[in-house]
């Protein structure tokens, strides 16, 4: 087990070191000079030397590399081009929790919504119930989530205007708290960036509970006389979860630095939307040190799911 | 035990692309499996392909949605020459001076004293904040659309298919290569790369490709950008898929058959193994095309990728957001039009799965 921990995570490591060299690379041959950008208009040699130095960009690229590698694991991200004196640890620690909340919300909501969707296709396989779920499923799963939001909010505002309701069409209210106020203004994102994994978690619990249902033991289950509901609920439905609740924590790395869309169109003060912003303005090291919050959090999600892996079915033996 | 262990870990690798982080880089497949080659094939005596065309015939769902697809490609490439002539002549009050259909249908005349109009016998559509035709400027987002994933097709699956089958067919270093690659790129969020290349090489783009006809005029340089980020996530995934039906075929008998009596290893992939790829690589393209189709609108839609004067679904999306309240008939026709695309794509590609593996049903 911890042989097989051990090489995972060297595997990871891997993948963050990879993530992390593509976008230093990137920033490093970007066009434009930030630190001109920086000084703006009048500036004296003596000044740009300087201030390039502060921001060490009069090293050699390795160097570079080496010192921000140090820096990551040290989570000292250095300073941000735009915001002048400002960390950009300080400007992550802003975004880190409210990403994480609606990422956590969403996931919930697919689960808890996507999953008994996917069980009752199971058990009515092949008949019209199980055909309208994935038909709809499928065109939930093929909207384009930003087709999604501004629908809701076009609808939102038509409420509001029809309705004279006064229901918030963007927004996030205060992280982590749980006034009627902040829960107004998070049910639309919420639902519209859950919407797609609840018809992929109802596809997938679908497949799995049809797995299981040819096996062996169910049909043994069912010869021992059992009543089809304790077939169904005891024998077949923990097994098809394993693979459910594996893939959780994979979806869960991508569903907390993802939210590109959900946060752009709700006005959401998350990792996303900084990443985005600061993409428009070129502040390479918020954007780099982004990059390698998403590359971690993707590589722990995956991580988290081996782990469970291991844990939720006892049958499975790491060597 | 192993088999079992194997099956789960299959359900479970299938799920490493993000599901529901905006759809656009995933295809429902990760979550039902792609198509693995049927070794039982009923004897009929009609070939793999035809009863797959077949049972595809009788698929109602995805027969529509071929028909809307075509439409729309229809509508991309004959509509803007037939509809530029249809109308009478236009005096603009602004401009004083007459203008034909062949002026105020195209989709960057600007029309500045017609602006958010509502669908009239001049403008079918109405007109956007500016003034400009609202069918015009669909139809020739519609086109990029198409361009963009014919462009990102065309990379994905000639890069899907060499790597994959020399993965497949040599294994070794390739084969290491192209998984520790892989590995990266599903943990890379491909949105982000997308962003990255196009928010950070953007403007030398628009200098670099000035002189490409078509795809480097009219704000229209980004795409290539675009296009390459969009075939670089993609095809991975793509190259694992033809790794795996590359290998199953490696092992069947009339590969066996063709090495004893003495063929040469490159003429068996060009003869033996690229033309059994075919069923794979159609139905996981076409999943992959409805990917393609909502990544290049979304950059758009973040100021990455088609500029103005320049029309795309996501810039007609991204410039009517801003109206929401006040014209939301401007939103809801991109909205509406790309949703279907995109829907119809999907219904397809499920379709083509279905019919070249019957069994991937259940």
């Amino acid at each position: 087990m911890v042989q097989f921990l051990v090489k995972r995570f060297i595997g990871l490591l891997f993948v963050v070191l990879g993530v992390t060299f593509i976008t230093f690379v990137m920033g490093l041959n970007a066009p434009g000079d930030p630190i001109v950008s920086l000084l703006g208009q009048h500036f004296s040699p003596e000044q740009y030397r300087a201030l390039r130095h502060v921001y060490g960009l009069d090293l050699p690229w390795w160097q570079q590399y080496a010192t921000y590698l140090h820096n990551l694991f040290t989570f000292n991200f250095g300073l941000s081009f735009q915001y002048k004196n400002r960390a950009v640890s300080d400007i992550l620690l802003t975004g880190v929790p409210i990403s994480l909340e609606l990422g956590l919300w969403a996931i919930t909501v697919q689960v808890l919504v996507g999953v008994p969707l996917g069980i009752v296709s199971a058990l009515r396989a092949n008949t019209w119930v199980d055909t309208t779920n994935m038909g709809l499923m499928l065109v939930l799963f093929a909207v384009p989530i930003f087709v999604l939001g501004f629908l809701v909010q076009v609808f939102i505002v038509w409420l509001d205007q029809t309705a004279a309701l006064e229901w918030p069409v963007a927004g996030w209210g205060h992280p982590w708290q749980y006034t009627w106020s902040d829960i107004q203004f998070r049910i639309a994102p919420i639902l519209v960036y859950a919407t797609a994994g609840i018809a992929y978690f109802a596809r997938l619990s679908r497949t799995t509970m049809l797995e299981v249902l040819r096996q062996d033991y169910v049909r043994t289950a069912r010869a021992k006389g059992l009543v089809e509901r304790v077939v169904i609920y005891r024998h077949a439905l923990r097994n098809a979860m394993i693979p459910i609740v594996t893939v959780i924590g994979v979806i869960l790395g991508f569903l907390v630095t993802g939210a590109f869309f959900t946060e752009g169109i709700f006005n959401i003060p998350g990792i996303a939307d900084i990443t985005l912003s600061s993409i428009n303005v070129r502040d390479y090291p918020v954007i780099q040190a982004t990059a390698a919050l998403l590359a971690v959090a993707v590589v722990l999600g995956n991580l988290v799911s081996d782990i469970l892996y291991t844990l939720v079915d006892p049958r499975i033996k790491v060597e | 035990m192993d088999t079992q262990k194997d099956q789960s870990r299959e359900v479970a690798q299938g799920a490493m692309i993000p599901p529901s982080l905006e759809p656009e880089m995933v295809s429902m497949d990760e979550a039902a499996g792609i198509p693995m080659p049927v070794e039982s094939r009923k004897q009929e005596g009609l070939s793999p392909l035809k009863e797959a065309v077949q049972r595809l015939r009788k698929d109602k769902r995805a027969a529509v949605s071929l028909s809307i697809v075509l439409f729309f490609v229809l509508i991309a490439i004959i509509g803007p020459p037939i509809y530029q002539r249809i109308g009478g002549s236009y005096f603009s009050e602004i401009d004083q001076k007459a203008y034909g259909p062949q002026d105020y249908h195209n989709y960057t005349h600007q029309e500045l004293d017609r602006q958010n109009e509502l669908p009239s016998g001049q403008y079918w559509l109405g007109t956007d904040q500016l003034g400009r035709d609202i069918l015009a400027r669909m139809m020739q987002g519609v086109l990029i659309s198409i361009v963009v994933a014919l462009l990102v097709e065309f990379v994905n699956v000639t890069l899907g298919i060499l790597i994959g089958v020399l993965a497949g067919f040599y294994g070794g270093w390739i084969d290491q290569l192209l998984a520790r690659f892989a590995d990266l790129m599903f943990a890379f969020p491909g949105l982000l790369l997308i962003i990255l290349i196009s928010g950070i090489f953007g403007s030398s783009a628009d200098t670099a490709f000035s002189k490409i006809p078509f795809l480097g005029a009219d704000g229209n340089a980004r795409l290539i950008l675009v296009a390459m980020g969009l075939a670089l996530t993609a095809w991975p995934l793509m190259a694992r898929y033809v790794r795996g039906q590359t290998l199953q075929l490696k092992e069947q008998q009339f590969i066996e058959a063709a090495r004893t009596s003495g063929t040469k290893n490159t003429r068996i992939i060009l003869r033996h193994i690229i033309p059994n790829l075919f069923s794979i690589v159609i139905v996981a393209s076409t999943l992959n095309i409805s990917g393609t189709i909502v990544g290049e609108a979304g950059i758009s839609l973040l100021g990455l990728g088609v500029r103005p004067p320049g029309s795309s679904l996501g810039l007609m999306i991204s410039n009517a957001s801003q109206y929401i309240g006040v014209y939301p008939w401007e939103i809801i026709v991109p909205c509406l039009v790309l949703a279907l695309i995109v829907i119809s794509f999907s219904f397809l590609g499920d379709g083509l799965r279905d019919a070249f593996d019957p069994r991937s049903k259940d």
